[in-house]
This record gives structure tokens, sequence and C-alpha cells, in this order.
């Protein structure tokens, strides 16, 4: 690996592991940064307001102190954390924090968000939880309310042109995504799961235009690299929510799988679907966070009157990965708490089976100190499909 | 098989009221209720959930609900909701899920497999649906999952999922700028229903009858009020316990001439006790709130414990699903269905503009706080169930928010006259831990340690405040 090469991973690792390092010099600078949380919030309007959207992260190995003085423990264990390296004061150099009605942990916590945090701007974004026209009409009155909102705060009008500019941007990040994504497809992939998550990590605490500059070099590097430097192993999907550490996906490599493609939040979840242009763009937006982020908190309709139409319907993304990245096993984690996520169990569970895909399900505190246990059990799902 | 054992049957709880005495009988009559409409095959039968505003339209459409989170509390209540908590646990579902809809989807499994009810179904069982109304609200996440897992189990049976949002309190928004939009939408919603349940029912809604039954319902809207109000009186003549089965009528019977009735009876009963000082516990030394939680329905009988300790619960914010139709700002209008929506908005925004003329405070704090001050509450209880983050998440930062208000010094307030008086405004606070319907999660010897300790607490504060 040549210097130039693994500079690029090498700055990627430590910003992550520093991560808002960049978003507290940008915070020095003047600009203002809004905090969000969850794949429901749409970064296009805060980009076009001129404001840095910055994805609030957890933090696995960072045990839960002040935030269980004002939050329940039966929070989703992911936003806890989250929220509680808020209320430490990680967070501080934020200007705003917006939370959409992703799940009942989001919404029931809230004031305590709002009234802990020393942040001047809080916005509340809610999401209807079915997809119908009404639904999309409130929706898109929703971020209309939302867009307003921002135009007070930064004191300036969001014009439909800034929407189209932002649409765009955000559509070429994910076409980079995409391509990254693509890279894995080849076996043994050319790109690990932990750098995949790693640049996805780091690219959510930077501005749009940085993030698509960092994703040319790994794309870069990674065409330079010319063959994988990896050795062959199973090959694994990751379903769930958010993983915003690596330690699951290191693991599972660490143990000679591979990480070749995922569902989750901040992976396929929110780089997949594409924003669609041309059009009007609150509308646009409206269709992309509603109906094209395939997230359990939306209700989906059973058209089909079958449980097995059912879940194709619902799941189809991932049958469509699993072929296109041929994967050989998948994991199901599922943070403890979640109620989303946790009713579909059995009907992913049917779903894995119904397309002939091993599965492991794994349901987790977002804690270090699991690791260990998951190792085991990790080991012996990739000894039993290898 | 350890999901065939049921488990020891539970002491009764001891009610101070008729009125909360003659629940149980209506409690099991509507579910044999169910049974019997099943089996006569003339009404359909809709799964559904309680707190969606959409009884009326149920009624007037001669749709039978199930409500199923009744149906778990029962199970719960009777402690028989183990075999069918195992049975969701051995589908794949969490612990840490909603114990009511666990309770329900591993019902609803073993029944479709058995293709009859399980063995000693509590009450005679869970019916068969024919349609399943779930409801995807601002505030409970299983409401729009809980139906859809089920389904795997009864794909045939269909669902109506109508969302109900509402605008959640912003300190610095009025919620008046968006609610118009908000309306347009659950009324769209709530057309929706009307048509889902034509298409089921093949019948056509009488709106007049819609309409009857709208007004029947806001009248007792307001008749509960009156009746809950009136437990301000010292001694409180029917407590939180009582609440627990007076919540049925209020949650379950909605848009009926009984739950109207009923509620007529219990003010009668509660002035009569109230003229001759009659009180919950005999000689009331405190006065608690339940400040939020659902109830462990396994452990009522924990009430009678805090009654014989000398704690009354004059009021609780669990189940008063109601607030005072007067004192709502909603406009006028002719039509049941937009009604019902504003009805909607009128509630969940009911204590926004108190709450933002009181720093620090919100509206789950402002309503507190309103209680406290108009009951003449002495401590707060709350009740956290692990299971359940809908009416659970958020406790903890209220009891948080209280504190600085009713602080454990004594404070100093401009009095009659300019004067300064000197004030002991201190509020102690319990938290019992546990669940809804999962006894795993009970010590009845750790709740009776708490309580009284929470009771020592409360007559150090007395004795300190009499010198």
């Amino acid at each position: 690996m040549s210097e130039t090469q693994s500079n690029i991973f090498n700055k990627i690792e430590n910003d992550y592991k520093d991560y808002g390092f960049r978003a507290k010099e940008l915070a020095k600078e003047g600009k203002k940064l809004i905090g969000h949380v969850c794949s429901f919030v749409p970064l296009e309007i805060i980009t076009a307001a001129g404001c840095l959207p910055f994805r609030v992260r957890g933090d696995i190995h960072e045990p839960i102190t002040k935030g269980d003085a004002l939050l329940e423990t039966i929070v989703c264990p992911y936003y806890r954390s989250v929220f509680d390296l808020s209320v430490k004061g990680k967070y501080d150099f934020l200007s705003g924090l917006v939370i959409p009605h992703g799940c009942d942990s989001m919404v029931r916590s809230y004031s305590a968000w709002s009234y802990s945090l020393p942040y001047s701007y809080f916005h509340f974004l809610n999401i209807p939880t079915v997809c119908v026209e009404s639904s999309f009409e409130f929706f898109n009155a929703e971020l209309n309310t939302f867009r307003r909102s921002l135009e007070k705060f930064v004191g300036r009008t969001i014009t439909d042109h800034d929407l189209v500019q932002a649409i765009r941007i955000y559509n070429e990040t994910r076409d980079r995504v995409r391509a990254l994504y693509n890279l894995r497809k080849i076996d043994p992939p050319l790109l690990s799961g932990k750098e995949l998550t790693m640049a996805l990590t780091v690219g959510s605490s930077l501005p749009v235009d940085e993030f698509n500059a960092l994703l040319d070099q790994v794309l870069a590097e990674v065409d330079r690299r010319g063959q994988s430097h990896l050795k062959k192993g199973p090959r694994i999907l990751i379903d769930g929510a958010c993983i915003d550490n690596i330690e699951l996906i290191n693991l599972v490599e660490e143990l000679g799988g591979h990480v070749v493609a995922d569902t989750i939040c901040n992976g396929a979840r929110d780089y997949f679907p594409r924003t669609d242009e041309g059009g009007n763009p609150i509308e646009a937006l409206g269709r992309r966070y509603l109906d094209k982020v395939n997230c359990p908190k939306t209700y989906r309709e059973n058209k089909t009157g079958t449980f097995e139409g059912d879940i194709a319907s619902r799941f189809g993304d991932i049958g469509t990965y699993a072929k296109e990245f041929k994967v050989n096993g998948a994991i199901l984690y599922v943070y403890k708490y979640c109620d989303p996520f946790g009713f579909e169990v059995p009907a992913r569970k049917a779903y894995y089976q119904s397309i002939n895909v091993p599965l492991l399900h794994l349901e987790d505190v977002y804690s270090a100190g699991t690791m260990g246990q998951l190792r085991t059990r990790i080991q012996a799902f990739l000894e039993m499909i290898g | 098989m350890a999901d065939e054992k049921k488990e020891v049957k539970p002491k009764k709880r001891m009610t101070a009221t008729q009125a909360a005495a003659s629940i149980g009988p209506m409690v099991k009559e509507f579910i044999t209720g169910t049974l019997r409409a099943r089996a006569e095959g003339k009404q359909k039968i809709a799964y559904t959930f309680i707190v969606c505003h959409h009884e009326e339209i149920f009624r007037a459409m001669d749709v039978v609900p199930v409500w199923t989170e009744n149906f778990a509390g029962i199970c719960g209540a009777k402690r028989d909701a183990e075999r069918f908590l195992q049975r969701a646990e051995s589908l794949g579902l969490s612990r840490s899920l909603c114990t009511y809809a666990l309770c329900g989807i591993g019902f609803d499994q073993w029944r479709e497999e058995l293709g009859q009810m399980p063995p000693d179904a509590p009450w005679g069982g869970q019916v068969r649906p024919d349609f399943m109304i779930s409801s995807g609200q601002i505030l409970c996440d299983p409401r729009s999952k809980w139906y859809q897992a089920s389904q795997q189990f009864m794909p045939d049976v269909p669902i109506y999922n109508i969302d109900l949002p509402y605008p959640l309190f912003q300190r610095d928004r009025d919620h008046r700028d968006v609610w118009d939009y908000y309306h347009q939408y659950i009324v769209k919603q709530l057309r929706g229903l009307v048509t889902f349940l034509e298409e089921q029912t093949k019948k056509k809604m009488d709106y007049d009858r819609l309409r009857e039954l709208v007004d029947l319902s806001d009248r007792t809207w307001n008749l509960i009020e009156e009746t809950y109000d009136l437990r301000k009186a010292v001694p409180c003549p029917m407590g939180t316990g009582d609440a627990m089965n007076t919540m049925v009528p209020i949650n379950f019977m909605m848009a009926t001439q009984q739950a109207y009735d009923f509620f007529v009876n219990l003010k009668k009963e509660l002035e009569e006790k109230i003229a001759k000082g009659e009180g919950e516990v005999e000689n009331e030394k405190y006065r608690l709130m339940w400040g939020g939680g659902l109830p462990a329905w396994f452990a009522l009988t924990d009430f009678n414990y805090f009654n014989s300790k000398g704690a009354s619960f004059p009021v609780e914010t669990t189940y008063r699903m109601v607030a005072p139709l007067n004192q709502m700002d909603i406009p006028e209008t002719k039509d049941p269905i937009e009604h019902l929506a504003w009805r909607w908005l009128g509630y969940w925004t009911f204590w926004y503009d108190k709450a933002k003329k009181r720093p620090g405070s919100e509206p789950d704090v402002e309503r507190l706080i309103n209680r406290i001050e108009e009951y003449k509450i002495d401590g707060v209880v709350m009740h956290e169930a692990f299971s359940c983050r809908t009416w659970h998440v958020g406790l903890i930062w209220q009891l948080h928010q209280l504190a600085k208000i009713y602080k454990p010094i004594p404070v100093f307030v401009t009095g009659k006259g300019g004067k300064k008086e000197k004030i002991y405004r201190e509020l102690p606070s319990l938290i019992l831990e546990s669940d809804i319907i999962d006894i795993t999660s009970y010590s009845e010897v750790d709740t009776k340690n708490k309580i009284d300790a929470f009771i020592e607490t409360l007559e150090s504060i007395r004795l300190n405040r009499a010198a």
C-alpha cells in the first residue's frame, strides 16, 4: 500500500475516533451546525438553509451516567447513548437539533432533550406512519413547517432553487456511496465493511461537499488497489437499525467473514434511495423520506392477502441485496427495547427462510461489554455457513 | 410444557365505591359479548386500541370492538399472561417489547395453531376478528406493529391503520399555526376508516346516528370531568385504585348510554360519600397522586397497601383520557368527523398554552402541577413499566422538572398584604418498578419496602410542617 493510499484511510480512522473534529472547526468559524438523529431527517433542507447537518453518534465504550438521571433505561440503548453523550457536552458545538418521529424513544424524550441541552434551535418533525395520498400531503406540509422554522432561525429564505441544488448534491453523495457498495460485489470484496462503515460514519459529520470529496478519494484509492487484499470468507449482510460503531462489523471480519451488504440506517437505508429531480422539491423530498426510506416504523399495508406476499413486499430490498451482493448469511442485529424492529423479528426470520439465506438473530444493548458473547455466537454462525 | 401452566389466582383488590366494584362483571360481559357476537355472526368484529377517538364510528356502524390491550390486561390481572408471553418469545419476540402486544400475539398464534381457543383461556378468550384497526399515533409504536405481527398467523384478516398525529409541544411555537393541516389529515384518515368499515360491513354510515353518538360522548366527557373533580374533597371519596376500574367506561365503552349512566351513578355515589364525610381511607393522612405510568395489573392490591397506611389517591394522570370540552379552543362544526378530529387535537394540546406561561414547564409537567395544587397533593407516585416506552419514557424527567418547583427547603412567597411568608412546598416522589402484565418483573416485598420508606418520608414532612 502506497503512502497516499493509506493516507485516506488513516485520515478516516482518525476522524472516526475524534468524531466531530471538523464540525468543531467549522462551528468555531461561525457555521451553524444542526444535529440530527435518524434517517427521517431531510438533510437537504438543512443544507439549503446554509447550515451543516451533523449526525449525533453514540459510543458503545462510554458508560451511560448523566443520561440516566434524566431518561429511563427502557429507552432504546443506542438513543440513550446519544443522549448521554449530548448531556455530557460532547456536542455542545451544535447550534440546534432536529428530532423526527422515528420511534417512541425519540418522541417521548423530546422534552428531555430540548430542556437539557444548550442549543438555540430545536425542531420536532412529525413523520406519518402510513404511505397514502393524505399522508404525503400532510408530510409535505410538515416539511414546509420545518423549512419555515429554519428560515426563521437563519434569517433568510430557503428558495426552491436552494432545495434543488441540495437535492442534487445529496444524490451525488448517494451515487458515490452506491459505487463504493458495488466494490463489495466482488469476491473477496475490494473494500471491507469496517472501512466502509468508518467512511460513512465520518461522512455524516462533514459538510456534504467535503463528504463527496472524501468519497472520491476513497473510490480512487480502492481503484488503485486493483485487486482485493482480503481473503475469501463468508459474505454477510447486516440487517438492523443504526450501527455507528464498527465493533460488530469488525468482529465479523476478524472472524473471517466479510460484511458486504446491509440495511442499516447509516448504510443502505440512508444512502440507497435517491430523491427525484426535476419536480417540486418538497414533494420529491416527501416521497423519498416517507416512502423510499424503508424503516419498520412506517406501516405498509399487506396488499397481497398472504403472509408470503406481505413479507416479500416489505423486505424485498433484503432479497435484492442478498442476490446482488451474493451473501452467504445474514445477521439480524436488533437493539433491546426497539419496538419497530423488535416486532418484525418473526416476519424477518420467515423472510430469510423464504430466500434461503441463513440467519443469526442477535439482540444487543449497544455496549462494548457484550462483544465477547457476540464473538462466540458469530464465530459459531460463520463456521456453520462457512 | 411451561406455557400450559397457569399462575396462582390473585387476591381481589378492595374497592371504595360500589361503582368500581361493578366493573369486573361489566368487563366480563363485553368479553363474552364478543364471543356471542362471533357465534351469532350478525356483526363484524374488529381488534382495535383505546384512545383513538373512533369509538363513535365503530358503534354507528354496529362493529363490535375487541380492545386487545384490555384482554392482555385481563390476562395480567388474572395472573395468566405468562404462558402467552412465552409463546410470543418462542416466535423470536423479545420480552423487552410491549407485553400487552406480546400477550396478544402469543394468544393469537396459539388460537390460530389450535383452530380454537387455547385451554382455559381467560373469560373464554379473545375472539378471532374480521378485521383489525391499528393506529400509528405519535405516541405508540406497538400500535402499528402489533396487528401486523399477528397477521402472520391470520393473513386473511385485513388491517386498516389510522394515522392520528398531533403537533408535539415546542416551547417557541404556537401549535395553532400548524393544526389546520393536522386536522385535515386526521379527517381524511377517519373518513378512510369509514370507507374501510363500509366495505367490510357492506353497510353505509348513518351520519345522523354518528352525530348523536358523538354528542353522547361529548356529554360523557364533561360528566367524567365533573365526577372526577369531586375527588378534590377531603377526605377523598374515591382513589386511583378504583379509577383503575372506572377507566373501563372511559376507555372501552365511550359512545354508549351505559358509559354515560355509569358516571351519573358514580357522581351520585361520590356526592353522597362527600356529604357523609366518607373517604377512601378511614383516617386520611396523605393525599397522593398517581403521576404517571400504567399500573401493574397483577398487583392492584398495592393500592390497598397504600390505603392501609392512611394514604389516599385523589387523582391520577393515567387513563383520565378526557378533558373539559368547554375549555378547549376548538372550532365549531356540524360534521361529526371534523368534530372528532378537533376533539383529538384539543385533547392532546390541552395543556400547551398553560405550559408556555410557566418557565421550565411542559404539558405533562403542567398537568402534574395543576393536579397537585387542585387536589392538595402531598406526594407523587409513578410506575415505570419496563416494557412500555409510550407512557413511561419521560417520567423521570418530569419529576426532575417538578423538583425545581417543589423544593425540599422552605420557600418564601409573597402572601396576603404583600408580606413574605415561609411555605413548605416539598413534594416527595416514589417510582415503583415492574411491568403492566409481566409478573416476573415484580417483587411484592421490594414494592412494600419502597412504599414503607415513602410513607416514612411523608410522615416526617408532615411532622416538620406541623412543628
